[in-house]
């Protein structure tokens, strides 16, 4: 079976060393069902080990990794990934870091 | 040579630090407050969120005559002597029988607390089928967020997101410790009189396991290196039927939960041959937790596996309508009890839509660390002023664990929570000693300054190869030696580790991987080199080159101990009060007969 391949378009910002946000876009392969995370994960442990996002319980019960995935505000373990997606930080104010913002 | 101060970002002074915000921790802070000292606690995640207790099932011990006293229905059959006597037999007699008489006492108390605070209960059952129901059962998320209210009503200190990287000692006394706060980067002195480690398991170490990505061992690695040593380390829980595919539902264990609840569940290899047959024709897959796993792991080492490595899940036979019928029970009874935990509400009907046409790929995931930091009775470690609570301890449960772990933390946090204040009330704060401060910083700052050498996703790969495949279900002689040469390796290669990502210390998740990186590769070698001693099977322990379960020459704790950077590993005797330690030896399945004595076994083929 060909393995089906996505497009992951992702916010980036560090606020000490950016000037402004950016986007930038991963194509990863789409193994079996997998949620928002599994595509941050397979980015960081495949492609870029800089992308900064949180994660933890994987099973929605620490509610952290909350994201805007495609303009919608999702947990991004509970979020399942059938085509391209546009991943962005939940506060695009509140970012300390790519998609990992304060207070959440 | 500067002040200790000098060497890192901020000072914080408190009486009590207390490393872990969860089951243990936050019960170690309330009742330590309560006792009139000033508690400090620093989490690796947020309170309520983080570790493995807000995942947690969960189940809470009492025996049945406390049930009845605490509004339950009881069992005027059970006693504590008879709940001790039962955690003893199913730990195989590698228990410190002061530890579990002070679970059994403080079990009740602690239970009552958590109902004080407004854990509400589900029911009063039998939750591991024991003959005895002796548990409350809740959920995790029920538990944290009742400690989290009591907490913050008591308004008690707490850093989140900050990981403690290393004790501090001075005089052979607790002197304090060093963190790196993950949101400002900054590396914190904290000054502290006593320190209660609650930090959880190192489950991250195996690529398959159920917890969360927090849990890498913190506690135990920070103890072994101040000379601490560690008990019980080849006692790695795994828990069978976990999902293993497809990526989004990968760990979960609602799988293994539901065969709990629902016997109709068939086990199945690649050929589509109910293969429990050949190994518990009886029982088939209500067998034990051990010989599930075992049978499973022999059915992929003959080649027999799924394409991902585990074996198939399967409800087919029930066909669809059935199915649909479960499905729609399913989402009544969560409606009724309120559930609102993801995978109950929403995965688990997923699941069974799913099993109409498919079979689900399981296996066996590491769940439960069953040795871990040497304590006495009262969570005291050989260092004074250092105590260690819940799952980083070792010692509780021997060889396996049955009864509650919920429980445990929760009697631990109690008992350090009212043990340390009596500690901090007699002493005064230790000077610290400024090189100590100096080499911890420059330890935790080499990754970042490094500008080449190995990422640490690379080493994660590696270590994950030698624990899932060589400190697993199953061992043997020949793969733990190669596990302990392949460790010694990986440890060489963590000077060299670096961080590829420089844009800001905040937040940097490479950076904070390095530093769990070194304590997992701590947890895991202490495990080969535990395992390479103990020449037998017994409880969650099993060694194809030595099956039998051998009372005459394994009757005795193993002890991991680090000096001067070298690991020595040893035995202790077990300590025991009133229950006498057998002779001979026993076939594993024997021993498997042993340890669930105290539960009741309906035969699988009756009405299927």
């Amino acid at each position: 079976m060909e393995e089906k391949k996505i497009k992951v378009e992702c916010f980036r910002y560090c606020p000490e060393t950016d000037d402004a946000p950016y986007y930038v876009t991963y194509e990863i392969p789409l193994a079996g069902r997998m949620s928002v995370l599994d595509c941050l994960n397979y980015i960081r442990e495949n492609l870029d080990p800089g992308l900064t996002y949180f994660i933890n319980c994987r099973k929605g019960f620490c509610a952290r990794c909350a994201l805007e995935v495609d303009g919608k505000k999702v947990l991004g373990c509970t979020c399942e990934v059938k085509g391209d997606i546009k991943v962005k930080p939940i506060r695009e104010d509140k970012v300390i870091k790519d998609l990992w913002c304060k207070n959440i | 040579m500067p002040r200790a101060e000098e060497y890192v970002d901020r000072v914080v002074e408190t009486d009590l630090l207390v490393v872990g915000s969860e089951g243990a921790g936050a019960q170690v802070a309330i009742e330590a407050a309560n006792r009139g000292v000033r508690p400090l606690v620093i989490t690796k995640g947020a309170i309520g969120r983080t570790g493995a207790s807000q995942c947690a099932g969960a189940d809470f011990n009492v025996d049945g005559i406390s049930a009845k006293e605490l509004g339950f229905s009881g069992d005027d059959r059970d006693s504590q002597e008879r709940f001790f006597s039962d955690i003893i037999h199913e730990g195989l007699f590698l228990n410190n029988q002061k530890m579990v008489e002070k679970y059994v006492e403080y079990a009740p108390k602690s239970t009552k607390n958590l109902l004080d605070w407004g854990m509400r209960v589900y029911y009063y059952a039998s939750v591991h089928s024991e003959e005895i129901a002796r548990g409350l059962t809740s959920s995790g998320k029920r538990w944290v967020n009742a400690l989290r209210k009591k907490f913050k009503s008591m308004k008690l200190p707490i850093i989140e997101d900050t990981m403690v990287v290393d004790l501090l000692v001075s005089s052979g006394r607790i002197a304090g410790a060093v963190a790196l706060d993950f949101r400002s980067g900054e590396i914190i002195l904290i000054k502290a009189k006593a320190v209660v480690l609650a930090t959880g398991g190192f489950q991250m170490a195996y690529p398959f396991n159920s917890a969360t990505y927090d849990l890498t061992g913190d506690g135990q690695a920070m103890a072994a290196r101040i000379g601490v040593p560690l008990i019980g380390m080849e006692m790695v829980q795994f828990i069978p039927t976990t999902i293993l595919w497809p990526p989004m539902e990968r760990g979960s264990i609602i799988t293994y939960i539901f065969t709990e609840l629902d016997t109709r569940v068939r086990l199945l290899n690649s050929l589509g041959q109910r293969f429990m047959s050949r190994y518990d024709p009886k029982m088939l897959e209500k067998s034990t937790k051990e010989i599930v796993s075992i049978a499973s792991e022999l059915e992929v080492m003959a080649g027999r596996g799924t394409p991902h490595g585990g074996v198939y899940f399967s409800m087919k036979y029930l066909g669809e309508e059935e199915l649909e019928r479960m499905k729609n029970g399913i989402i009544g009874l969560t409606k009724s009890l309120g559930e609102t935990r993801y995978e109950f509400k929403t995965l688990l009907p997923r699941l069974i839509e799913f099993m109409k046409k498919e079979d689900i790929e399981v296996s066996n995931a590491c769940h439960f660390m069953v040795g871990g930091i040497k304590v006495n009775e009262l969570t005291e470690t050989e260092i004074p002023g250092l105590y260690a609570a819940g799952e980083c301890s070792g010692g509780l449960w021997g060889a396996n664990r049955v009864a509650a772990a919920c429980t445990q933390v929760g009697v631990q946090g109690l008992i350090a929570g009212k043990i340390s204040p009596e500690f901090i009330k007699r002493v005064d704060q230790e000077e610290i000693t400024p090189g100590d401060v100096k080499k911890i910083v420059e330890r935790i700052e080499g990754p970042f300054k490094r500008e080449k050498g190995m990422k640490v996703e690379e080493l994660r790969r590696y270590i994950h190869d030698i624990s899932g495949k060589r400190l697993g279900v199953i061992r043997d002689g020949k793969g733990i030696k190669e596990a302990i040469d392949m460790l010694k390796e990986a440890v060489e290669e963590v000077p060299k580790l670096y961080v590829s990502d420089k844009r800001s210390r905040k937040l940097n998740r490479e950076w904070i991987g390095c530093l769990e990186m070194e304590n997992m590769l701590t947890c895991l070698y202490a495990t080969a080199i535990a395992s390479s001693v103990r020449k037998e099977g017994r409880g969650a322990f099993y060694r194809s080159d030595f099956v039998l379960t051998n009372h005459d020459n394994f009757l005795k704790n193993t002890i991991v101990r680090v000096k001067q950077g070298k690991f020595e590993v040893g035995f202790e005797p077990i300590v025991t009060t009133t229950l006498p330690l057998p002779k001979g030896k026993m076939t594993f399945e024997e021993a498997v007969g042993v340890a669930t004595a105290s539960l009741v076994r309906e035969d699988a083929n009756k009405g299927v």
